[in-house]
């Protein structure tokens, strides 16, 4: 199988921006903190924090630290709630997320330590779901009037916003002293006098009163008000019209439009929140593609049967339109699973940003990558055999191709090397992936006089470079290490997922490699076995059982019965032939056999005896076209890593030939 | 034009030709996964520059007994067609040009002997090479029952 990526690659970028990340976020819980201690909200701290979370949980899952996506995850998602709910943060839930954000630093920590990260503090994603509740809907400010509102202290608009989403009418008076109302004890002494047993009074601002030229004609208050007593009874105590009592409208809740976006670096919109989504484990979606597999064969065997009543004059109309209508949509169910199995390419290319920055990093390079994968999408168990190619080729883009920065200078080239990693599907169900860089290019005499033959063109300069080991290098670098290991990336590309790749370069200008790989590929989970020297897998799927052959007990064959070198063995109360593989197969005579594998067929269960059992896997089964190597039984070939095709068993169809030969 | 490159390489005694048009390229030969139930000239599947092709055992193929294998084994990987399948020889030899008109219907004894799998000889510098039918050797009538 296919080397997994491995996850120290993408570790140290992890680090770095992570820790970036959880600084950024304290930064900006410090903030929301001031906010509620002074009563005014800090909605763009908010976004801010969701952004830095919203990332961090990214970065996380891709190195696969789940304690840290579990609390980041808890955390945005009370930061939607607390959006949402046009207010912010809270005290509790602000403490909340500042323990969470703390939580995901010490596990950053123990990653960069080389340590496993410890799970999530118990209680915690709990408190963080309750905290939800308790989230102040206060934040959003009530307007009252542009001078006003510039007036009132953080502490007073707080209490007025309280009040207001308490359900407390918020009131504007207007009172203009007079001398006819001194006259009568209205002064605005009384006035606040009388508002104190109507209400709370949150402010109280003189202002003067200008005529139309600008003249000052005298003074007057306006006074902010929470009460619940009658407008009247207010006209009533600051002895005016009704007119100069104004309702404040209560705050509008925060339009959901501010849904926070995060932008990836090739400009895309991730939505956090977008379309709901599921996440599946991946052997899910392969038990419904194996169950509509079984589908499809059942259906052939319904037309096999209509055809054979056609066969015999039956009016089969009927049953040929239900059928074909059941053909067609039997392709649309495929086609639904194969979507449900597409992940955006943009996700599965977004580790080699992290990686980049790592590597930059521990080298004297320069150089930063591009992306463009548009809405490309591809097969995730295609995604993840493809992803340690590309980390190679990546690898070896920094390492070889880009010049340090003193040389790309000197040579009138950007001081920034570029990497550029492009996808898009084309013709034949294929997505085509390049990786191009700006740097030196190969010099293929170089390659030529290191390889010991001719590099005339691209063609025979990557049958060289995939030779096993060829290194233009002399000294082993820290990342590439000794061998570029193209001979990887064209057994990722070409061998195992029947791809193909191509190079083209150009000394002095840079180096372009393009792999084409299908969208989807048939990966099947196989059990691997010996039979003689040889080693088979058969898919998981087809097996009942497998057992150990007894030493004594395998009743003798009978006369009449299948032909040798069937035997019976009593299972379970029910007599299997047991059917040697190794003889089968003309391998062995099959007296090695030590285990047992059992298939079902048309309810009639075979075991098959083989030597020993290798291991389980899931391997990208290919189909052997030629019809020189077609047997019966021979269901196609895969790569169990050792660059040699193993033959994959069809055990039913090899069961079927002993019955019927047995006939 | 009737001179053309042919890729020569011997299997036993004999020295064989193909047109360098029909062969994509030779590799060394290791071992091939023996498919059961294949026709016995076969020696089993290779994987071939990413490619899963037959590979035919020439020795096996015209009849002549077995040979510690050498390391001067190759695959001669050639196409037919839509095909690519490989042949192993016991050795293979330089590129030749020969000219069209040399080849000759083989003699008798010659055809009897490779049982129709060569379809011409034709001798260059005093060695007879025999053009190989590879059609024939591929079993080309298996694909079409």
């Amino acid at each position: 199988m296919t080397d997994r990526v491995d996850l120290r690659e993408f570790i140290g970028g992890f680090v770095v921006e992570a820790a970036e990340l959880v600084t950024a976020a304290n930064a900006s819980l410090i903030d929301i903190e001031a906010g509620i201690a002074e009563g005014v909200p800090r909605p763009r701290a908010g976004r801010d924090l969701f952004r830095a979370l919203h990332t961090i949980k990214g970065l996380a899952g891709m190195v696969g630290v789940e304690s840290i996506v579990e609390i980041a995850h808890a955390l945005e998602t009370l930061l939607r709630a607390a959006e949402r709910s046009g207010g912010e943060l809270g005290r509790v839930a602000a403490e909340l997320a500042l323990q969470g954000v703390q939580a995901i630093a010490e596990r950053v920590r123990a990653v960069s330590e080389g340590g496993a990260p410890a799970p999530v503090p118990a209680g915690m994603l709990e408190a963080i779901a309750a905290a939800e509740t308790t989230i102040d809907v206060v934040a959003a400010a009530p307007s009252i009037s542009p001078e006003l509102d510039a007036r009132l202290s953080p502490s007073e608009r707080r209490q007025l916003s309280i009040a207001l989403v308490a359900g407390t009418p918020g009131w504007l008076l207007s009172f203009v002293p007079s001398e006819a109302n001194a006259a009568r004890g209205v002064t605005i002494g009384a006035v606040r006098a009388q508002l104190a047993t109507l209400g709370e009074i949150v402010k109280l601002v003189p202002r003067t009163v200008t005529g139309a030229a600008g003249a000052q004609l005298g003074i007057a208050f306006d006074i902010v008000l929470v009460s619940a007593a009658p407008r009247e009874a207010l006209a009533e105590a600051i002895a005016g019209p009704v007119e100069r009592v104004i309702a404040i409208p209560p705050p509008r809740p925060v339009p959901a439009a501010v849904e926070p976006e995060v932008r990836d670096a090739g400009g895309e919109v991730i939505s956090p929140i977008g379309r709901p989504v599921v996440r599946v484990e991946l052997g899910r979606l392969d038990e419904l593609q194996d169950q509509l597999s079984l589908l499809i064969v059942s259906r052939f065997r319904l037309e096999r049967e209509i055809a054979a009543h056609a066969e015999r004059g039956h009016d089969v109309r009927g049953l040929r339109q239900a059928v074909d209508l059941q053909g067609r949509q039997l392709r649309d169910l495929r086609r639904a699973i194969l979507r449900a199995r597409m992940v955006r390419a943009s996700e599965v290319l977004e580790p080699l940003s992290l990686l980049i920055r790592s590597l930059a990093r521990s080298s004297d390079k320069a150089v930063r990558l591009e992306l463009e994968t548009r809405d490309a999408e591809l097969d995730k168990a295609v995604a993840d055999r493809l992803l340690p190619a590309l980390v190679h080729l990546v690898r070896n883009a920094v390492d070889h191709a880009i010049e340090p920065v003193a040389e790309r200078i000197a040579r009138g080239k950007p001081r920034l090397g570029t990497i550029r990693v492009a996808c898009r599907e084309i013709a034949g169900n294929q997505l085509e992936l390049v990786i191009s860089d700006d740097g030196r290019g190969i010099d293929r005499a170089e390659v030529a006089r290191r390889a010991a033959r001719p590099v005339d063109d691209d063609v025979a300069l990557l049958e060289v470079l995939c030779g096993a080991g060829f290194s233009t290098r002399d000294v082993a670098t820290r990342t590439s290490g000794r061998g570029l290991g193209m001979d990887i990336v064209r057994r990722i590309a070409v061998s195992e997922l029947g791809g193909d790749l191509r190079v083209a370069s150009t000394p002095g200008a840079g180096t372009a490699f393009t792999l084409c790989v299908p969208l989807t590929i048939a990966i099947v989970e196989v059990f691997a076995f010996a039979c003689g020297r040889q080693s088979f897998v058969v898919p998981v799927a087809a097996i009942e059982e497998i057992f150990e052959l007894p030493d004594a007990g395998v009743i003798p064959p009978r006369t009449g019965g299948l032909r040798a070198p069937a035997s019976l063995l009593e299972r379970r109360g029910h007599a299997i032939p047991v059917v040697s593989l190794g003889a089968e197969l003309a391998i062995d005579d099959g007296t090695a056999a030590r285990k047992a594998l059992v298939i079902r067929r048309n309810g009639e269960a075979i075991a098959f005896s083989v030597d020993r059992m290798l291991g389980r896997q899931e391997v990208v089964v290919r189909t052997i076209g030629d019809p020189l190597v077609t047997a019966p039984g021979i269901a196609g070939a895969t790569d169990l890593g050792d660059g040699r095709p193993t033959l994959v068993l069809d055990l039913a169809e090899l069961g079927r030939a002993v019955r019927e030969r047995a006939l | 034009m009737t001179v053309a490159l042919h890729v020569t390489f011997r299997v036993g005694n004999a020295s064989y030709a193909l047109p360098a048009s029909d062969v994509l390229h030779l590799e060394s030969y290791d071992e091939a996964t023996h498919v059961p139930g294949a026709p016995a000239y076969v020696a089993g599947i290779v994987q071939v520059r990413g490619r899963l092709i037959p590979v035919v055992d020439l020795r096996v193929r015209f009849g002549l007994p077995p040979v510690e294998p050498t390391i001067d084994r190759r695959v001669v990987v050639v196409q037919l067609g839509s095909r690519v399948a490989g042949l192993i020889v016991d050795s293979a030899r330089e590129v030749v040009k020969i000219d069209h008109a040399a080849f000759e219907k083989p003699p008798e004894i010659i055809a009897r002997e490779t049982a129709g799998f060569v379809k011409a000889v034709a001798m260059i510098a005093r060695r007879m090479y025999l053009l190989v039918d590879v059609p024939r050797v591929l079993g080309e009538e298996l694909s079409h029952g």
